[in-house]
């Protein structure tokens, strides 16, 4: 071989092994210890589970309660995660058996939450399995079982217009609120109109809330929206619906803004009709989750012919379960319906947290709810919340946790 | 209660690696996770109408047509199914002139730089080019890569452990290569300081930089790139991860997700089993693990457990650098935002050793940006693409930072970064941002569960490279039943490193269990 190296020569190789044994043998045979901020900020802002009491149950409207809950520090909670405006918390309960879970928004500011405080502003949903047993049984003193605050509807000042107008119809003022707080307590800095559909005035959530923040702040303005036919309209107010006219009329004149919207699905269906007028580009336009999806069967591309029953063959860790349930229920729903808990947080296809193996079978996924990564169409990867059996299924779950 | 003649704790790119070998010379395999995906850096996450590559840069071993590259035959051995995609470039360097430069010109973007290198792929275009820009490195660079060459004998003599280090005698390029740094290399190779410094590019995959890295690691890094240019799967990290997972089922194997090891049960003085989320327990006879040694003896066994000689490796070794990322999904396409190379790095200056020193803190003004969208045209929808910036820094650089300050910190950063990519390539990214996501340290932590969220494993310092950490290999481990895998051991981070470390260890196992220990 050439000689490649001028002065250089290899033997300071034959030492390299006993120099580092030696380095290794003069070090401390102690624990080590060393100041990792990292992963004590990523422990405190993702805990795995956050233990909590009620402490205040108020009534909002007849259909309406917010619980306040802190810390339960005989479970181990000792302060909440802090959290950015708009996220939500996962509630974690067992009905007759049955492990069920909602995302439900924080109402509450993140400044709050350093004081040991959040706020969940619940509305009763008419079937409504999680609000009905909220309503029945949260009282003050009751425990609850919540995630971290997850989701992704929250303020990002690089991507996001610094005007901002808010839609929110009905319980969806909820991320709307904290957002108003923590712009009110200079932990967001945006401008904020917010555009709030309500029935009629006295049905308004937050009322003396929102109009305390509007007159303190500057950079808050609310504006009532009632669409009660004959229903009073206060000034300030406006009548009808969210249309492209009224945002019109609202966003500033030759400046870029955001549009948020937070509210039930048949208002994202009338709304982001009024939004295509507006053509503002796709950035500007944000949507909290459509929550839990139901009756696939009214979708135009739904298969005709579906069994009205199918069985589904569940593998979790080293147990399998062979279970029943209606093709027109989630694959999450029918496996908690049978009593099995089921890894879950959004339950509206998003954050693929319930990610699962399909081995065997066909599902129906509503399109707005894809949010599948490429490779698990290849791999047949699904995410059971929104996912519908059209056939018999068999399915591997990650264990609840 | 069944017992798994092995358990593999972790299913990273070395966790998945060792399961899948393991399963498939029919051990009875079970790969414990705590994530709710395989992968642990090899992933990716949808936002919007974009779906990101969290981690991957390049892939250096994914070979061509007529002959397959290392990497793509680790998935080849197991017939496991993942789409590549191809490109023939290296980088491109990109050093912003600073008041007080002397050396200074303007580049084709109209930005005063000192340095500009878009280096090609193949061994004699790379060294003309190196010469272009530096006159009198072409044969200082040549001579580099002749090395590289031959040192493929060195691994060769590696296959053999029972042999070394005597074995490596016979080919004493590679001791001197293997016992001297970088800098020292190639300051005797004669190559000017200019040059090298344009060479040393790629340090940064390693995290140590020229006075600290041996000579034949990074060669041999620098070897791969140029010799076959970029790899990427075709649809992000996770289409890998999820055809080894698919592969582990298929022969067999169990794979648990959510399922995270919290206790090691220890029976006569070596492992048994394990306690999951803490609450059951699973015996096995093997175990593979990719999870960190620090974790591993801090977290899951008792102090008394511990064998004194991995604490004091622990306390021996400094842990590698942390990264931070910025995720753009942009509504302009590449070409409407200017943008004509996959990979450039930006750097503050080019010598690699003042980059480390800077990188003590946020933000040095050191950044990778990638554009997916250069191998992978319709990685985004149509008139949008997909940016990817990275920075790195070392320490526990978040030791000020408050719960309550981390969003509105994790936005400067982000912001100090798309400016100065703005600023080094005379580009507009800002408005364009459609959607972003910030990843720090504590993103990592949380994930990858790492001390500090590093994804490098320990620093491959002067006194603790590639070779010496090979040839120890099997005395490194901790007990005679367990083998660690994955960035903490001898290649330190990257893919095809994890990938090695677990098909090595699965190796160990299946000879050990087919010997019938």
């Amino acid at each position: 071989m050439a000689k490649h190296f001028n002065n250089l020569k290899g033997t300071k190789f034959l030492k390299m092994l006993p120099d580092r044994q030696a380095r290794f043998k003069a070090a401390r045979a102690e624990m080590p210890s060393f100041s990792d901020n990292a992963t004590a900020l990523a422990k405190a802002l993702h805990p795995k589970r956050q233990y909590l009491k009620v402490a205040d149950v108020k009534v909002m409207a007849e259909d309406c309660r917010s619980f306040t809950l802190v810390p339960d520090e005989s479970k181990g909670t000792k302060a909440l995660a802090y959290f950015g405006a708009g996220k939500y918390l996962t509630v974690f309960e067992t009905i007759e058996g049955m492990p069920v879970t909602r995302a439900y928004s924080i109402s509450s500011s993140p400044k709050d939450s350093l004081e040991g405080k959040y706020v969940l502003t619940i509305k009763l949903v008419e079937g409504g399995l999680m609000s009905q047993y909220i309503f029945d049984n949260w009282e003050v003193g009751s425990q609850v079982e919540v995630s971290a605050p997850a989701g992704n509807f929250e303020y990002q000042p690089l991507r996001d217009a610094k005007k901002v107008i808010c839609l929110a119809g009905g319980s969806g003022i909820t991320p709307f609120l904290s957002m108003a707080n923590a712009i009110n307590d200079g932990d967001e800095d945006f401008e904020l109109t917010l555009l709030y559909g309500s029935r009629n005035y006295e049905n308004i959530l937050f009322r003396q809330e929102l109009d305390e923040l509007q007159t303190k702040c500057d950079k808050i303005k609310v504006v009532h929206v009632l669409s009660d036919k004959g229903a009073k309209v206060p000034k300030d107010c406006e009548k009808g619906f969210i249309t492209a006219e009224l945002i019109k009329k609202y966003a500033p004149e030759n400046e870029a803004y955001s549009v948020f919207l937070c509210g039930p699905q048949q208002m994202y269906e009338f709304v982001d009709k009024e939004l295509e007028k507006l053509e503002l580009p796709k950035k500007y336009i944000r949507h909290e989750m459509f929550g839990e999806f139901h009756n696939p069967q009214n979708q135009a591309d739904y298969p005709a012919g579906i069994p009205e029953t199918v069985r589904i063959t569940v593998t979790i860790q080293d147990k399998t379960y062979i279970i029943k349930g209606k093709s027109t229920d989630s694959v999450m729903q029918i496996i908690e319906q049978n009593g099995l808990a089921v890894p879950a947080r959004c339950r509206s296809g998003e954050c693929g947290f319930c990610h699962s193996h399909l081995i065997s079978g066909k599902v129906y996924v509503p399109k707005h709810l894809e949010y599948r990564r490429l490779a698990d169409y290849k791999f047949g990867c699904i995410h059971p919340c929104c996912s519908f059996p059209l056939t018999d299924l068999e399915i591997n779950v990650p264990v609840a946790k | 209660m069944k017992t798994y003649d092995v358990i593999v704790i972790g299913a990273g790119n070395g966790g998945l690696a060792a399961a899948a070998n393991c399963a498939k010379a029919g051990l009875s395999v079970l790969l414990l996770e705590r994530h709710n995906i395989p992968g642990g850096s090899a992933s990716s996450f949808v936002r919007g109408r974009f779906e990101f590559e969290p981690s991957l840069h390049e892939l250096a071993g994914i070979g061509d047509e007529k002959e397959a590259g290392t990497i793509e035959e680790v998935f080849n051995r197991i017939d496991a199914d993942v789409e590549w995609c191809r490109h023939d470039s290296t980088f491109r360097l990109v050093v912003p002139a600073k008041e007080g430069d002397t050396d200074t010109f303007v580049n084709e973007d109209g930005v005063l730089v000192t340095v500009d290198a878009r280096m090609p792929v193949g061994f004699e275009a790379f060294s003309r080019k190196l010469d272009e820009l530096v006159p009198g490195s072409y044969s200082s660079c040549r001579k580099a890569f002749d090395l590289s060459i031959n040192m493929f004998k060195a691994f060769d003599c590696l296959e053999d452990l029972s042999k070394l280090p005597g074995s490596l005698k016979d080919v004493p390029d590679i001791m001197t290569m293997v016992s001297h740094t970088m800098k020292e290399a190639l300051d005797d190779l004669g190559m000017p300081k200019k040059a090298q410094d344009i060479f040393n590019t790629y340090w940064c995959y390693m995290g140590s930089p020229a006075s600290q890295f041996d000579f034949l690691y990074y060669l041999c890094c620098l070897h791969s790139y140029v010799r076959s240019g970029t790899g990427i799967p075709k649809y992000r990290s996770h289409e890998m991860s999820l055809s080894i997972d698919k592969k582990i089922r298929d022969f067999g194997g169990d794979i648990w997700y959510n399922s995270e090891v919290t206790k090691i049960i220890m029976k006569d003085g070596k492992p048994a089993g394990v306690v999951i989320n803490g609450e059951k327990e699973v015996y096995g006879k093997q175990f593979i693990c990719n999870s960190y040694p620090y974790k591993v003896f801090t977290e899951l066994m008792d102090k008394k457990d511990v064998p004194e000689m991995q604490l004091k490796m622990l306390n021996a070794r400094k842990t590698a650098c942390t990264l931070t990322t910025v995720y753009l999904g942009m509504n302009k396409t590449k070409e409407e935002l200017g943008i004509k190379d996959y990979s450039i790095f930006i750097a503050p200056d080019s010598d690699s050793d003042k980059q480390y020193e800077a990188a003590q803190n946020y933000f040095s003004g050191y950044c990778i940006i990638n554009c997916l969208n250069e191998i992978i045209p319709d990685c985004t929808p149509e008139g949008t693409s997909q940016l990817f910036l990275t920075t790195m820094t070392f320490g526990d650089v978040m030791k000020d930072i408050r719960p309550q300050d981390y969003k509105k910190f994790k936005t400067k950063v982000a912001e100090d970064m798309i400016e100065t990519c703005e600023k080094a390539l005379n580009i507009s990214i800002k408005p364009y941002i459609e959607e972003i996501e910030i990843a720090l340290p504590p993103t990592f932590a949380r994930y990858l569960n790492t001390p500090l969220g590093t994804p490098y494993g320990y620093m491959l310092e002067k006194w603790d490279s590639m070779l010496p950490r090979t040839i120890q290999y099997i005395k490194d481990q901790p007990f005679d039943n367990f083998y660690f895998c994955g960035a903490t051991q001898e290649r330190g981070d990257g893919y095809g490193c994890a990938y090695y470390t677990g098909e090595k260890a699965a190796g160990l196992v299946i000879k050990k269990m087919k010997e019938g220990k």
